[in-house]
């Protein structure tokens, strides 16, 4: 009975289903409970000259009105401490939050939000990453990657390519919007239950900020409504805001953002304009590339220096280039800042050199995915990333062949050439692109776990972890993983909501690893508890026979079953050995701990081996387009991945279908649209376009291959909360693919996200460059597609 | 007269008084009732988490259809049976839905999954087996960011509707029934609290009356946009009025060869009878909105909201439908061309309520020829960016008379009478609309909004005559088109 790599339900979905299943707003109401909310600045850029209160601290049920004069220290930040938790005398985007409300209802805090005046100078505001560049408002200094000689591999290129690739941000739309609960106890103390993927910096910037020593604070997480990298860094926010009313009013303070303003304060996937330059010879190999990566950071650093650093090592993706020059600049405008969001830079490096290698195959008339087979790294060869990682365990020839063959990839990229010449309504498009996405946090002291787990007498198994469950499962695989070291049914063993005083300095649930980390961890602290019974059980099992001696090395567990290999049928039950180990008083509790061995990343040179292993997939998509309306529809995916030995079947699809589908709403619809002044316009589902079940493709394959000699991770899984995220690209190469036929010799273009709009736009400018071209007489080319 | 509301959750009686009637049933559900499993997201109808099975009376029983709480002020419930995701395994056990969305890994979160739950097992109280179109556009009105929705479509086709146990077995009609009857015999509701006055009659004179003696009025009926206006604008209407107790606006019959629709018809009952009647306008219909949109927001109240993005009013204009409106003296029929006299203004008096819209059926083929068009940034749930209904009628290979309307490009929907005037007298042919297409885009001076550039719009405004005219008359593109949609989407 092997429990890792079964297929077993999501260790909440019964509650889930019956609505039982308890998240921040549906905790019950605390005696004396307070409702917190905050003023934010209506201005993207401006001094504070005044904020008048007067009015609002007179409103019935007003019980208090902070600003960061009221905090111990006002400054915060994942990376770089550059933010402030209320603004001071400057505010730098509209959202940004200046007073901190208490009140007995919402109703109070609705009036007294109409009298607070904050008279504030306005100064001009940088919308974009043009303006930035002009201005040079940059976060951070610029970084690079580089190998080779890439100034010489373009003078002797035989052709090389140049151009911009733009794509835009992304609200991450968990449907339970960020909240938190504080809870005063004695002597200073408070409990605070956060909806974060990150308890230790709750727990830290809570204390600091209050000015409190961290034992004081405990932060529970039992479970969030979706996160998605938005409640990495950012839901701190609020449970610091909660936090301080708690502590200044002595009693429990919730906050629970709507979604309106959730949508408008927050940030999400970092907008990119990223230049880019390739050399390339006639059979298609890349010899250099140049991207210089720009991302809107927004107004603070938040995690923007790590996403811009996973950026610049997804540059590569899945293809060997011999000659690089890769930088990256953090533009600072007047948005909320950007943050962690699913592949956290990954994405937008990936897009950028598939966006690349789809105009490669165009100017050379040949096909795209000949183009990537080609430039593919190797297994044993041509197998070193730009910054200077050996790729091993690599599937990605392996995945391209598959799924070709599988999706039946050439011939329908010739029925798409048909239906284009007859079809006078609607043209098609397809695209293969792959993606190899390294799992490690960039930053390595980050990549490190620990575990709690409690064995009680009963049999029953507690194991606690500073992973969160944000409906990812990381509980259901930790559950398996724990069940499986002691050979015990998965019921048995609970996951507890993640807390600060079980599992200390924690790192946040991302990076795809928390499955990874906080695994290995409990099996670490299992091992230790195992070791113990195992003596026990020798003894014990020896001790009921005339012949054997006790032999540690020859017990076995087994279907919740403990035996002596060499007698299998005298048998201890599970339960049983637990009350002899209690009874000879061998502690049944541990706490393990893990830390990623050889790792190894200078981010100022851009160099190293940041990652334990990769992530590899493929993707086809194919997408129908009318010519007429730029409407667009995704007909058709076929999904193929490398997760090495899957934890859960399950649990691992419902990341590959989802993570594809999210990718499918930044790339197509989801567009967030802003007024001159800065304000957000698309702050809620009418007019924010996530995909709904309408959009998931008619045709859907998706499919794991087996692999199982990732010898790196723990059981020989590989992660995969972010890889396939990456695959949505195929979608938006599909689109351009599909204007392949209609831009004539021009390479078509598409930024992201290819909404309507979009497309029409391009149709429209194709359109009328043929009727340019035809009315003076000269030849109109047809691509080659 | 009645100062209460009445209506049954989950089998239980509730009465709302007062200011309680202005209150929307998620938030009494959650904080009053501790039913948290109903969720509260966008409080604007648009991602479901927050579906319950609204059951309305129908021959004498209930008739169980997801809305959502979230724009469902209690005003609006009188006389119906409310059940939330914690009513439906009133047994304890798991239904088939919640049995397979387990196993199929539908739930990842878990925040939208009591809204799918809801929605899902809506849809086995008519059916036993769903197809997967049944699937798609019953589950169309609820949002998921973690599954991608496979695992949920999956869950949805693998439950045998056999064993689901219908709502009115877990919730036995006829004690509901009995003191609804009681309630009503009391008569109509009306309830004035903190400076503010509704009221549900249960007749169509007080009804009028109330509407003169309190204006301005605002009529909530489905609340599908009022509801949005209170939770995202601070809408507090001085007055409301409910309809819901007044009998005899449900009306859906076809007379002369034009649908009768009462003011209470709902979209999904319009949707549902229009299908075999007028398929193109149940092709718009069918990605109009969410069957919780549907099932609450009328026909009524899409032509009376009279935005200029409304998705039945291009059909309307073209098929010269009439609006009947009743007023204390008496019913007047107006012409809907000449209903509409600026953005949200109307030839409506004061007193006077729309209590019938009559709608030609516009047949087709071979000598009409009817297309709708609803472009919008998503193709389903979502406010169009543009908007057409393109009527002709042939005689003799020429256009004898063209009804063209767009949406989206003005402060209401309009009629098109230049591009009109320009294809009439015409042989169709794909020049001719190339060039009414140029005509109608002068013809026009859309706006930009978060929904579309004026340039989109404008484009759209011109590209839609050349689209129609290979629908309508390129027998061998249409064919290759819907052979490709059907092959594929």
């Amino acid at each position: 009975m092997t429990i890792v790599g079964r297929n077993i339900p999501h260790d909440s979905a019964s509650g889930h289903v019956t609505g039982e299943s308890i998240y921040i707003d549906d905790m019950p109401f605390a005696r004396n409970e307070l409702v917190v909310d905050f003023y934010w600045s209506r201005v993207a850029n401006g001094r504070i000259r005044s904020i008048d209160l007067y009015a609002a601290a007179k409103v019935p049920g007003i019980v208090g009105l902070y600003t960061w004069r009221d905090l111990n220290h006002n400054r915060l930040g994942p990376i770089i401490q550059d933010e402030p938790l209320l603004a001071e005398n400057i505010v730098s985007y509209i959202g940004q939050p200046i007073v901190v409300i208490a009140a007995e209802s919402r109703e109070a805090i609705r009036l007294a939000k109409a009298t607070i005046r904050i008279d504030i100078e306005e100064y001009e505001p940088v919308f974009t990453i043009d303006d930035a560049k002009r201005r040079k408002q940059f976060i951070a200094a610029t970084r690079f990657i580089r190998r080779g000689d890439a100034a010489e591999a373009f003078a002797k290129a035989e052709h090389v390519i140049e151009g911009t690739f733009v794509n835009g941000g992304q609200d991450h739309f968990y449907l339970e919007s960020q909240a938190a609960m504080a809870v005063p106890g004695e002597l200073g103390a408070l409990t605070i239950y956060s909806s974060t993927q990150h308890t230790s910096e709750v727990q830290e910037v809570s204390a600091h900020l209050l000015g409190l020593p961290a034992n004081k604070v405990v932060v529970i997480t039992k479970r969030m409504g979706g996160g998605f990298g938005g409640k990495e860094a950012q839901a701190t926010h609020p449970a610091v805001m909660a936090a301080l009313v708690a502590h200044k009013t002595g009693r429990p303070a919730r906050i629970v953002y709507n979604k309106d303003d959730d949508m408008q304060v927050t940030g999400g996937r970092h907008p990119f304009q990223n230049d880019y330059k390739v050399a390339f010879a006639s059979d298609g190999t890349i010899t250099a590339l140049k991207v210089d990566f720009y991302s809107d950071g927004g107004a603070f650093a938040d995690l923007s220096t790590a996403v811009l650093g996973r950026a610049m090592c997804h540059a590569d993706n899945a293809y060997y280039i011999a000659n690089a020059e890769i930088s990256g600049t953090i533009c600072r405008t007047n948005f909320p800042p950007n943050t962690a969001f699913r592949g956290f830079g990954g994405p937008q490096g990936i897009a950028t050199i598939e966006n690349i290698i789809e105009e490669i195959a165009f100017r050379l008339h040949k096909d795209p995915v000949e183009i990537r087979i080609r430039n593919c790294y190797g297994i044993d060869d041509r197998n070193v990333t730009p910054y200077g990682q050996v790729v091993t365990n690599n599937t990605l020839p392996r995945l391209f062949e598959d799924l070709v063959a599988r999706s039946d990839y050439h011939k329908r990229v010739a029925d798409v050439a048909a239906f284009n010449a007859r079809s006078k309504t609607h043209l098609r498009g397809i695209s293969c692109t792959a993606v190899k996405f390294g799992i490690s946090f960039n930053t390595k002291f980050l990549n490190q776990a620990n575990a709690l787990v409690n064995v009680y007498l009963d049999g029953s198994v507690q194991v606690s972890t500073g992973a969160t469950e944000m409906g990812q499962g990381v509980n259901t695989k930790i559950r398996q993983f724990v069940a499986e070291e002691f050979a015990i049914d998965p019921e048995l063993v609970l996951l507890m909501p993640t807390s600060t005083e079980k599992n200390n300095n924690t790192s946040a649930t991302a990076a795809s690893a928390a499955a990874d980390l906080n695994g290995s961890a409990a099996v670490d602290a299992c091992r230790k508890i195992r070791a113990r019974l195992l003596d026990i059980a020798a003894r014990e099992l020896a001790g009921r026979t005339d012949d054997l001696e006790a032999s540690p090395a020859t017990i076995a567990f087994d279907d919740g079953t403990i035996y002596d290999r060499r007698r299998p049928a005298l048998r201890l039950t599970w339960k049983e050995l637990v009350k002899l180990a209690y009874l000879q008083r061998v502690s049944l509790g541990e706490r393990g701990f893990y830390a990623t061995q050889g790792l190894d990343w200078n981010a100022d040179k851009g160099s190293g081996s940041p990652f334990l292993y990769y992530t590899n997939g493929c993707a086809v998509s194919e997408v129908l387009i009318d010519r007429f309306t730029g409407e667009m529809h995704v007909v058709r995916a076929d999904l193929l991945m490398d997760i090495g030995r899957s934890v859960n079947p399950g649990i691992d699809r419902g990341q590959i279908t989802g993570g594809f589908i999210q990718a499918m709403g930044w790339l197509t619809n989801e567009e967030l649209s802003y007024a001159p002044g800065g304000e957000l316009l698309t702050h809620s589902p009418t007019t924010y376009k996530i995909p709904n079940i309408q959009d998931l493709p008619p045709v859907f394959n998706v499919d794991c291959i087996d692999n199982d000699t990732n010898t790196q991770n723990i059981r020989g899984s590989k992660a995969v909360g972010e890889p396939p995220f990456c695959l949505g690209i195929s979608i938006l190469n599909a689109v351009k693919n599909a204007l392949s036929y209609v831009s004539g010799a021009e390479i078509p273009k598409i930024n992201a996200p290819a909404t309507g709009e979009e497309i029409l736009m391009r149709l429209t400018q194709y359109k009328n460059a043929k009727r340019v071209l035809a009315k003076n007489g000269e030849p109109v080319a047809v691509a080659a597609g | 007269m009645r100062d209460y509301v009445l209506f049954f959750i989950n089998g239980r009686e509730q009465r709302a008084r007062g200011s309680e009637v202005f209150r929307t049933l998620s938030s009494y559900l959650r904080y009053d009732l501790g039913k948290t499993g109903t969720k509260i997201v966008c409080e604007e109808g648009d991602c479901g988490a927050c579906s319950v099975l609204l059951g309305r009376i129908v021959d004498g029983d209930f008739r169980y259809e997801p809305v959502n709480s979230c724009i469902l002020a209690l005003g609006q419930l009188d006389g119906t049976s409310i059940v939330s995701v914690e009513g439906l395994n009133a047994n304890g056990e798991l239904n088939a839905v919640q049995e397979s969305m387990i196993v199929s890994h539908g739930a990842q979160c878990g925040y939208c999954t009591p809204g799918f739950i809801v929605a899902m097992s809506a849809l086995f109280e008519s059916k036993e087996k769903l197809t997967e179109k049944d699937v798609r556009d019953g589950l169309t009105g609820n949002l998921c960011r973690c599954t991608g929705y496979e695992p949920i479509v999956k869950a949805a086709l693998g439950v045998d509707g056999k064993t689901m146990a219908k709502i009115g077995d877990l919730y036995p009609a006829a004690p509901m029934l009995a003191a609804i009857r009681a309630a009503r015999s009391e008569g109509g509701v009306a309830i004035e609290a903190s400076g503010r006055a509704f009221a549900a009659p249960d007749a169509l004179a007080d009804a009028i009356r109330f509407k003169s003696d309190h204006a301005p009025v605002t009529i909530l009926q489905g609340g599908t946009d009022v509801g949005v206006w209170v939770n995202k604008r601070d809408f507090t209407a001085p007055a409301i009025l409910s309809l819901a107790n007044v009998d005899g606006l449900d009306e859906l019959r076809v007379e002369n060869g034009a649908i009768i629709a009462g003011a209470k018809v709902t979209l999904a009952a319009f949707e549902r009878f229009v299908e075999e009647r007028i398929p193109e306008l149940f092709g718009i219909l069918n990605v109009f909105g969410s069957p919780q949109i549907k099932n609450a927001g009328t026909l009524v109240g899409n032509i009376a909201n009279g935005s200029p993005i409304g998705d039945t009013l291009p059909y309307l204009l073209v098929a010269e439908a009439k609006l009947e409106l009743t007023g204390a003296k008496g019913s007047r029929v107006v012409e809907i061309n000449s209903f509409y006299k600026g953005y949200k203004q109307f030839d409506l008096a004061a007193d006077e309520i729309i209590t019938r819209v009559i709608a030609p059926i516009v047949t087709t083929r071979p000598s009409s020829i009817l297309n709708l068009y609803k472009i919008s940034r998503r193709k389903d749930l979502d406010i169009s960016a543009f908007t057409a209904a393109m009527r002709l009628r042939i005689e003799r290979d020429v256009i004898a008379q063209a009804w063209i309307a767009y949406g989206g490009v003005a402060p209401t929907v309009v009629r098109m009478p230049k591009t009109e005037a320009f294809v009439t007298g015409k042989v169709p042919s794909l020049e001719l609309f190339e060039r009414a297409g140029a005509i109608a885009r002068g013809e026009i001076t859309p706006i930009s909004d978060v929904r579309g550039s004026r340039e989109y719009r404008s484009q759209l405004a011109e590209n839609i005559m050349a689209r129609f005219w290979y629908d309508a008359f390129d027998l061998e593109q249409e064919a290759l088109s819907v052979q490709t949609y059907r092959g594929m989407a």
